[in-house]
């Protein structure tokens, strides 16, 4: 088992520095921005250049490396990298009729911006990635981590994710029919049915080693697919707790990635079906929208509640058994064709 | 346009250009290096710099070593302005 160290998470609640998951912040005109915060640790040459899913995966970073100065490697899992940038720097190409251009926009417009700056700033010239596969992107970095941690177990690598709601991506998404057309709060998400849900951004940063003393968390097993057949999805998970658990025996918690968009549900409602009825259900996308690497925010709160021992109230879909979180199974699908299983556990 | 208004709407430019958004006009000299002590800038922003004489005035830096002069401080760069815009 893989274990999780010193976790931190920017987001669109109160996440850090201070951490407060018993009181939800709403969304603005439909959209669930990150609080950032001031970033005292990145260098003012350096963050002037950066963009903001940058900013945030280095802002996340720095806490991590006063501690862990040196991994072994920094393994990074984002979607749409640099995505503001990135046009940024192709509007420019036409603006200027392929002239000269500014390096700065190019610089932060690849995917592995967030990795290299991370890797720039602590002179750290080890195994450097970044994984990009959309809605599984997180649960690849995770694997990733998970098999270099059972080749090399001395070793530590600073494992994390970044998105952002960039003008570009929401615009597309938009019109693709990812969101909802009528204005609603995040806090009523889940009372009205319809279609779309609310985008949403965050960074996660955290230490994976093999060493359990001071870990906020366990890493059991990682399981992806890609389908859109919600009884593929039930075979899965039939597989997934029978490689994770005894006959008899269930997590003690299921933390789902629904999001409001009633075109969803069905997988929702299979895998919650499949549970024991004494499992408890919670959900986290009204508090940090919809993202391709949302699924690291579920790992957070995972951690956030082994440390309190508690499931934050706003969280609780269905009640359950009253007994100590000890494993809980978190499920995301991104668009209900990239689906994941994440299992994590109390030290 | 005056030198003065010149300067002005260069600094304007340049904190627009950097996102030198702790920086005012009046916070850059017109004698103050820009690079190293001074302002701060480094080898990036010089690139920067130059596309910002190209697009802004007209103007295309070829010789590096002409550039590193040009770009010392305000003064310079207006005086290198002023000499060969083209717009």
């Amino acid at each position: 088992m893989a274990y999780f160290h010193l976790p931190v998470c920017i987001s669109p609640q109160n996440s850090f520095p201070e951490v407060d998951l018993y009181q939800i912040r709403e969304s603005k005109n439909n959209l669930l921005e990150v609080m950032e915060p001031a970033y005292p640790g990145i260098p003012a040459a350096a963050r002037r250049r950066m963009g903001k899913s940058v900013r945030m995966a280095v802002g996340a970073a720095l806490p991590i490396l006063e501690k862990f100065p040196q991994p072994d490697g920094i393994i990074i899992a984002t979607a749409n990298g640099g995505m503001e940038d990135c046009i940024k720097f192709l509007n420019q190409i036409v603006e200027y009729n392929e002239g000269l251009l500014t390096p700065a926009n190019f610089v932060q417009s690849t995917s592995n911006a967030a990795a290299s700056q991370i890797a720039l700033v602590t002179k750290n010239h080890n195994y450097n990635i970044t994984h990009v596969h959309r809605g599984l992107a997180f649960e690849n970095a995770l694997m990733d981590t998970m098999m270099l941690l059972k080749e090399n177990k001395d070793a530590g690598y600073l494992l994390g994710s970044t998105d952002v709601i960039s003008a570009y991506n929401y615009n597309i998404d938009r019109n693709a029919g990812c969101f909802r057309d009528e204005l609603i709060l995040n806090t009523h998400l889940f009372q009205s049915k319809a279609k779309g849900t609310i985008p949403g951004e965050g960074a996660f940063m955290v230490m994976m080693n093999n060493q359990k003393m001071g870990a906020s968390a366990g890493l059991n097993s990682v399981k992806t697919i890609h389908s859109i057949d919600p009884l593929t999805i039930l075979k899965t998970l039939e597989k997934f707790l029978s490689e994770n658990f005894m006959p008899g025996e269930w997590p003690d918690l299921l933390l789902t990635g629904e999001d409001g968009d009633e075109r969803l549900l069905p997988y929702i409602d299979i895998v919650e079906s499949s549970m024991d009825k004494c499992v408890p259900v919670a959900r986290f996308k009204h508090f940090c929208g919809d993202y391709c690497t949302a699924s690291s925010f579920a790992c957070w709160i995972s951690m956030q509640i082994f440390e309190t021992g508690t499931i934050p109230e706003l969280l609780i879909k269905k009640r359950g058994a009253t007994k100590p979180v000890r494993k809980i199974l978190i499920y995301n699908n991104f668009r209900g064709a990239q689906h994941a299983f994440i299992l994590v556990s109390a030290v | 346009m005056e030198t003065a208004d010149l300067k002005r709407q260069l600094k304007e430019q340049i904190i627009h250009f950097l996102n030198l958004t702790t920086v005012k006009p009046e916070d850059i000299k017109d004698d103050e290096p820009l690079f190293g002590e001074g302002l701060g800038l480094d080898s990036i922003d010089s690139i920067e710099l130059i596309v910002l004489l190209s697009r802004e005035y007209g103007i295309n830096i070829q010789d590096p070593k002409e550039g590193r002069k040009i770009l010392s401080d305000i003064n310079t760069m207006v005086d290198f302005i002023e000499k060969n815009r083209t717009k």
